[in-house]
Order: C-alpha cells, then sequence, then structure tokens
C-alpha cells in the first residue's frame, strides 16, 4: 500500500493508493476525495463504550472508516486544521498520540485509550491519549509544523505543543519560570518531559489562536 | 502576459506581468501590490461587456464581491502581485471556450473574454453540502485563476470520482455531478463524518482542495468568547 504526504508542511494531506484487498483505517471526515471505485465502510472505533469514551474524554473520533477496494483506487486523507502530518512506522511498540492528531493507520494496528493522568489535564493535554501499537504504519497530523527530538533527561515543552511520544517519556506539569514571569510572561503552566524517548512536538498551538482570536473580537 | 505562481501552497500569491494594452480582472481586495503604470477600473461589469447592477447583485449572493477590479497597463513591462484572503493555494486554468463552475469564493482572477456568473445549485445540495449554494459560472476563452483554503491537487476525471462537498474548488461542466451517500448505508455516513459527497461522471478536469474551512471552524468556534 502506497501512501504519500503531500504538501507539507502546511497543508499536508495524505494520497494512499490501495490494490485489490489492501485497507486503511482513518477517523471520521479525514476523507476529501476518492476514486469511485474505493468502499468506505463505518465501525465503531473499538468497542461501544471506548468508542464512546473516545470521542468525549479523548476528542477522537466515535466512529473510524475502512476503506477498501476490489480493483485499484486512492483516497485523500486530510485534518480540519493546517499542519504538517508525519509517519511512524510501529514494529511491536507503542506510540502516545495527543487528542485530536490521529489520522489513519493500516489495519493491523491498534487503536487504544490510554489515562494521561490529572497532571496531564491540568496541563492541558486532556485526561485520555490514543495509544497506538502493533505492527504497521500510522499516520498523524499537527496544527503547524512537526518537530522531533530524542530526549536524555529533561526538556520543557509549552503546553498544547506537544503531539506523540513514545511511552517511556514521563510528562510532569510546571511554571515556566517563577510565579511572577509564569503569569506575565504568557508561558503560563509547561510541561516538563523525562527521557529517555523521542518526542513530537507542534510549532503553532490552537489555544494560541483562540486566544489570539479572542482578544481581537469586540 | 506572463504570470508566475508565487509560494506555493500555503500563501500562494500571483505575479503578473502586463504588456501595454493588456489587462486582467481580479476579486475586489485581491490586489497586494502594482506598478505605477497599471490604471484600475473598478465596474460591477463582467469584462465581456454585459454586466451592470443585476450581475454585480447576483456576485454578492455567490460569495463574490459586487465590483470588479479591472485592471490594465499603460506602458509595457507593468507588474501586479495578487492574492486571496485566506491562507491556502492558487491554480491556473486555461479555458478554450468551454465553461468552468467554481465554488463560491475560489474566483480570483480572470483575462480576456471569460464572462463571470453566478448560477444557482439548487435546495438539495445546497442543504447537504455545506458549500454555499452558489457556483459562479465562468465561460469564454482566457486564463482563469483560482483560490482555495488548502492546497489544490487536479483531478482528471475519466468515469467516475468522489470528492467530500466542502473539498470541491471548481470542475468543467463537461463533468455530471449528483449528491450521494459516501458509504454504503446513509446512517454509517453521517456516524463516519463524511456524511453526503458528491459523485462525478464524465471526462473533464476537476480541482479539490485538501483542507475545508468548516471543518477547521468547527475545531475553533468552541473556543472562541461568545459575543
Amino acid at each position: 500500500m502506497e501512501a504519500e504526504i503531500r504538501n507539507r508542511p502546511a497543508f499536508a494531506n495524505l494520497i494512499v493508493n490501495l490494490q485489490a484487498g489492501e485497507k486503511i483505517v482513518a477517523e471520521a471526515d479525514a476523507m476529501a476525495s476518492m476514486s469511485s471505485s474505493i468502499e468506505m465502510s463505518t465501525r465503531w472505533n473499538g468497542s461501544v463504550f471506548s468508542a464512546l469514551a473516545r470521542r468525549y474524554l479523548g476528542s477522537e473520533s466515535m466512529f473510524v472508516n475502512e476503506f477498501t477496494t476490489s480493483s485499484t483506487g486512492h483516497v485523500v486523507l486530510t485534518q480540519p486544521f493546517p499542519g504538517d502530518m508525519a509517519c511512524i512506522e510501529l514494529q511491536g511498540n507503542t506510540m502516545f498520540l495527543q487528542p485530536g492528531a490521529f489520522i489513519a493507520c493500516e489495519p493491523s494496528v491498534n487503536l487504544g485509550l490510554g489515562w494521561a493522568g490529572w497532571r496531564s489535564y491540568f496541563g492541558g493535554e486532556g485526561l485520555f491519549r490514543l495509544k497506538v501499537s502493533g505492527k504497521g504504519r500510522v499516520w498523524f497530523g499537527a496544527y503547524g509544523a512537526i518537530f522531533t527530538r530524542d530526549i536524555q533527561d529533561e526538556y520543557i515543552v509549552d503546553t498544547g505543543h506537544l503531539v506523540a511520544y513514545e511511552p517511556s517519556i514521563n510528562i510532569r506539569l510546571g511554571l515556566a519560570g517563577g510565579i511572577f514571569s509564569s503569569f506575565f510572561g504568557g508561558e503560563g503552566l509547561v510541561t516538563r518531559v523525562k527521557g529517555p524517548g523521542k518526542i513530537y512536538m507542534q510549532s503553532r498551538s490552537f489555544d494560541g489562536l483562540a486566544a489570539w482570536t479572542n482578544s481581537h473580537l469586540y | 502576459m506572463k504570470y508566475q505562481m508565487l509560494c506555493r501552497p500555503a500563501a500562494t500569491a500571483i505575479r503578473f506581468q502586463l504588456e501595454q494594452g493588456e489587462g486582467i480582472t481580479c476579486e475586489v481586495g485581491a490586489m497586494i501590490a502594482m506598478s505605477t503604470g497599471l490604471t484600475v477600473n473598478t465596474t460591477s461589469k463582467s469584462r465581456g461587456g454585459s454586466g451592470g447592477i443585476i450581475k454585480g447583485l447576483k456576485r454578492m449572493f455567490s460569495g463574490e464581491n459586487f465590483f470588479l477590479n479591472h485592471f490594465t497597463a499603460q506602458q509595457s513591462n507593468q507588474s501586479l502581485l495578487i492574492g486571496p484572503a485566506m491562507m491556502g493555494d492558487c491554480v491556473h486554468h486555461t479555458l478554450t471556450g468551454g465553461t468552468m463552475i467554481v465554488q463560491g469564493t475560489s474566483w480570483l482572477a480572470s483575462t480576456g473574454n471569460i464572462e463571470i456568473d453566478t448560477s444557482w445549485q439548487g435546495f438539495s445540495s445546497a442543504l447537504f453540502s455545506g458549500e454555499s449554494m452558489f457556483w459562479v459560472k465562468c465561460s469564454g476563452a482566457g486564463d482563469l485563476f483560482l483560490s482555495s483554503y488548502g492546497a489544490i491537487y487536479p483531478v482528471q476525471v475519466n468515469g467516475e470520482y468522489t470528492v467530500d462537498t466542502g473539498h470541491i474548488v471548481a470542475f468543467e461542466d463537461t463533468l455530471q455531478f449528483r449528491i450521494g451517500k459516501a458509504g454504503k448505508s446513509l446512517i454509517g455516513s453521517f456516524l463516519g463524518g463524511e456524511g453526503l459527497v458528491c459523485k462525478f461522471q464524465g471526462q473533464g478536469t476537476l480541482y479539490c482542495q485538501s483542507h475545508n474551512p468548516p471543518s477547521f471552524g468547527k475545531l475553533l468556534g468552541p473556543k472562541l468568547r461568545p459575543r
């Protein structure tokens, strides 16, 4: 199954070429266009309860779409906001994704929900996170461009900028500076990530856009 | 007239080089910068001649502006830089006598004797498509420039092709289209988030955009302060 991420980094979209019998799983409303030979079917994202939990606690859709064909065709998959996409090849390992980041995966990948902890919740990163595991490729996106970093000891990421990370990473909340600079410096709370492991960050934050837009509304 | 697309696909702008006597018609507000030897004529008439107030009003309903800007070069080697309002892409299409149906706000500029007319898409497709109800019909011969939210990718349809309705930029009128469900079942289509999709049939060029404003707005909207 050939897949290519086009138009990076601002309006990244994924074009998947499917041969007969090949299948791709994508989040709801990810399809922009597709050949008429592609069949789309919708199913619950896991069991009923986990799907509901995923929707209301993880900001992921309750349903996923499976695209398959009996001949050949292509599907163009996208995300609601402008930004970059990345692909990870899982080989039995696990990866945690922030809410809203997941776009598509091969059917051999397991989608699960993991508890992120209250620290993550107060850091604006959500109570739950999506856990992808198994073997196969996973495509996820971000608002903005995607940066990766291998963490050895400790690193600081502004809240709202963490997209994905390996399970060996420990997340802790902290203040950016002292009380004064945190409040007036605009950084507020930050996430302290402790390695070893790899993290993916995004160059823009959605809450930053909302705050900026709000300040211009009258 | 020569044109050059700059900074695709996210912040696309088009730079024109016009010789004496050459002109181009653009969406009002599209001009970024221009040489001093260009005159601007703002009218409600499309270049083709016929037009006037009624056509201008129709254009307003389609999301396009009431007025059009006609730029004409009075000297040689004049440059004009235009761009759309939203972050996104632009694409060029050569019309050779046929008709291109363009989504409400995607028309950016055109040359020659291209008629710009607003047509009514009909209720059923409008209610479900999430797109504006109106389309802009461009017919004649010349260069057509379209803009979008997202990256534009062309598809040469030969048979059938399916597009999520918020992702259509423009299509040749040699293509037939009907609104249908995305998956096999109606409920599945809605739960799967796709809702209704547009199925194109025939032969012709179709321009799609990689992102659509309503999905972005649905995510941003709840975070905004109520007014």
